[in-house]
């Protein structure tokens, strides 16, 4: 491998690596404070894409039982891209009331919850395909403004081209977790978080409303799943209801070998998925998912902790 | 909490089996036409009794997944020839009333839907599945139990070849693909450079990629790179920018409509200036959604043309935009021409004997009999049968993409 292919492979690695922290990072907060796998998230993902989709182009698309019904109003899409991540994080919020809280009360097994959160997922999709159909909507081109398709990190003579939605996404994804660590970590409502996280009897008998933190951890881990969802579709198109689920499944890859309940375990497990799966030959590109849930079970067996996660330790 | 991790490690592995399970994700290629279906499917027997008031016939489509994309334009195609057939009489003064069954994206999901249509619905036959994938699967399942299948859709190597019960209205990928080749050829006479993309996970699409690289070899191009994904990948820089380095003059893709569409816009935003033949996957306006502007010049040969001059199509067009609003796609002019089929079979059998009057298993074995021996002049022009299922078509057609420069508008306009 030449030089420049090397350089080339290295930015293409990092830039879908950071496609794939961007919605890790969701997916591990709620790990993270609960200890459950939210099989919903992907499913959220791609409802922060269609929210986005319809707040900018005014409409639902032109298929399903929404076909061609209009908003009032098309916004920008900065303010598309806030709102709809708020919507989606509204969702989240009603989807831990519907399918997660009602379980916690009774106790039941953390199998129950990712099973539940399948349902959740399942449901959402098709309710999708319902009302938008199964077609793919692609934000306009002028979605960046001005910004260029591709940027060139090579000479005029040796290209290196990245697509720009790229370099955006990257720049976004370390901005979250820059606020998302603070957050955890000097904030009030962050400690708090955490406390429930370690012991929520106890952060219950200091006065923590655990059932008030575990809404904010919903809220935040799905807000951050309709950002990715937009900013990918960005990239991508919306690729149709299924179009998360794709990412559901690499996103359990990247939180395993990043770590369980780590932020930056997520970043750098997305980077070095996104690293590895460049890296594959060409006459093997199609195996790119097996590399990936390959890199997976090598993690588990030699370390289950993973590349950031802290070493199970059992009192005794 | 004892072993936190292994209860986890256990969870993750439920999980993503669960996931994939849920469609919409990929499925393994089945390689030969005779694999039996697995243990799921049941033998089912052909159900005796006769026709009590209108005609049923199956459906089974691909309504959800990501395969739905097509499926549904399927079931529009259909439904127009349910109204349109009916609104004529239907069979000789006798209704015919369409069944539908969602097959999914997958194998399983076909041959579920194949069963129900078979042993629960009583359909006299059925028009399905939309992939080939699916069709090596479950079209097995009807041969056993002798009802008539006709592939509105499969266009792989060796369909018709799965039983005496199955053939297709859709005409083999073989004959339709080189044509795309020799129109690129001709809009630039210079081209050497050829890079291949299919996605590996797709049985039709591999059949594809096959004839393409056939048809490049035979016409003396250099085949420079032969790049593979999934139906379900949206992230093509790697690929792209692997087969960008090798300066391609064309690029071949075989696909379906998102991830084919996707790779045509990654390729166009990192730089590549040459031309891009597509391959059936991407035979659907749904693509143009995708890649927008992007998809200005793909280059799609085609078995069907709106502008086809029959009185049939005429119909069918004018049908197709005044409940669609918009031009009619080679999968609805498929599927409308499946229904056709059985419509017009059905009427030359009840001249002989009456189909009410038939025992079920019976009238599906003469109804299987008598589409492989007759014509039928359907939007998709004139086409008929070899005595296997071949579909025999005469009329196809090259479309490049002409799109608005702003992409919000775009439509296959036909070479001559």
């Amino acid at each position: 491998m030449n030089t420049n292919l090397f350089l080339q492979q290295l930015l293409n690695g990092l830039s879908i690596g950071s496609v794939y922290a961007i919605f890790a990072l969701g997916y591990t907060l709620v790990y993270s404070i609960l200890g459950i796998i939210n099989l919903a998230h992907g499913a959220i993902f791609t409802l922060g894409a269609y929210f986005t989709y319809a707040l900018m182009g005014g409409n639902f698309g032109f298929n399903g039982l929404l076909a061609n019904a209009a908003l009032p109003i098309k916004l920008p899409f900065a303010i598309s891209l806030i709102l709809g991540s708020i919507l989606a994080g509204l969702v989240g919020v009603v989807m831990e009331r519907v399918a997660f809280q009602p379980l916690r009360r009774q106790g039941s097994d953390p199998l129950l919850t990712v099973v539940s959160s399948l349902g959740v997922a399942v449901v959402i999709v098709n309710l999708i395909q319902y009302l938008v159909g199964a077609e793919s909507y692609t934000y306009p081109a002028n979605t960046y403004g001005n910004l260029p398709p591709a940027i060139n990190f090579g000479s005029p003579e040796n290209p290196i081209p990245i697509r720009s939605v790229q370099v955006v996404i990257f720049a976004v994804s370390v901005v979250i977790v820059a606020i998302l660590t603070y957050f955890i970590n000097q904030t009030k409502y962050g400690k708090a978080m955490q406390a429930i996280a370690e012991d929520p009897t106890t952060a219950s008998l200091l006065g923590i409303n655990s059932d008030r933190f575990i809404i904010l951890t919903f809220f935040i881990s799905s807000f951050l799943a309709g950002l990715a969802g937009t900013l990918v579709a960005s990239s991508v198109s919306i690729a149709g209801p299924y179009f998360g689920i794709t990412f559901g499944l690499r996103g359990l890859a990247v939180i395993v070998l990043g770590g369980l309940g780590s932020i930056p375990g997520a970043v750098l497990g997305g980077l070095v998925i996104g690293l590895v799966e460049a890296f594959v030959p060409a006459e093997y590109s199609g195996y790119k998912d097996a590399v990936a849930f390959g890199i997976l079970f090598i993690m588990l067996l030699v370390r289950p902790q993973g590349l950031l996660g802290r070493r199970f330790i059992q009192k005794v | 909490m004892n072993n936190a991790i292994a209860r986890t490690s256990a969870l993750l592995s439920t999980c993503t089996l669960l996931l994939t399970g849920c469609g919409g994700g990929t499925s393994t290629v089945t390689s030969s036409p005779t694999n039996s279906p697995n243990s799921t499917a049941t033998n089912t027997t052909a159900t005796t009794g006769t026709l009590s008031s209108a005609i049923p016939i199956g459906i089974a489509v691909a309504q959800t997944s990501n395969v739905a994309l097509l499926g549904q334009e399927q079931v529009a195609g259909a439904k127009l020839a349910e109204k349109y057939f009916n609104s004529k009489g239907g069979v000789n003064g006798t209704p015919i009333k369409l069944v539908f069954q969602d097959t999914s994206g997958d194998e399983a999901g076909a041959i579920n839907a194949f069963q129900t249509l078979i042993n629960k619905d009583k359909v006299i036959g059925i028009v399905g599945p939309t992939l080939s994938q699916q069709a090596f699967s479950a079209d097995p399942v009807a041969e056993r139990a002798k009802v008539p299948i006709i592939g509105p859709s499969n266009t792989a190597k060796n369909i018709p070849e799965i039983g005496d019960y199955v053939a297709r209205v859709s005409a083999p990928v073989s004959v339709v693909a080189p044509n795309s080749v020799k129109a690129a050829l001709k809009q630039n006479p210079q081209l050497k450079k050829v890079a291949v993309f299919y996605a590996q996970n797709d049985a039709f699409s591999k059949s594809e990629t096959e004839i393409f690289q056939q048809t490049v070899k035979d016409q003396g191009l250099e085949l420079v790179t032969v790049q593979k994904f999934q139906t379900s990948d949206t992230d093509f820089q790697s690929q792209a920018t692997n087969a960008i380095n090798l300066k391609p003059d064309l690029v071949i893709i075989s696909g379906l409509a998102a991830d084919g569409g996707n790779l045509v816009r990654q390729l166009r935003e990192l730089g590549y200036k040459g031309l891009i033949v597509g391959g059936n996957g991407l035979n659907t306006s749904n693509l143009l959604s995708v890649c927008k502007a992007l998809c200005n010049g793909v280059l799609i040969a085609q078995a069907y043309s709106p502008e086809h001059p029959s009185e049939i199509n005429a119909a069918f067009r004018k049908a197709y935009i005044d409940e669609y609003k918009k031009e009619p796609p080679q999968f609805s002019a498929q599927a409308f021409a499946a229904v056709q089929v059985y419509v017009e079979a059905l009427q030359s059998l009840d001249k002989n004997s009456k189909v009410n009057k038939l025992q079920l298993p019976e009238l599906r074995t003469q109804l299987n009999k008598q589409i492989l021996a007759g014509t039928y002049n359907t939007p998709l022009g004139e086409i008929g049968f070899t005595p296997i299922g071949e579909v025999v078509q005469k009329d196809f057609y090259v479309a490049q993409i002409k799109m608005e420069k702003d992409g919000s508008q775009g439509k296959f306009t036909f070479l001559k």
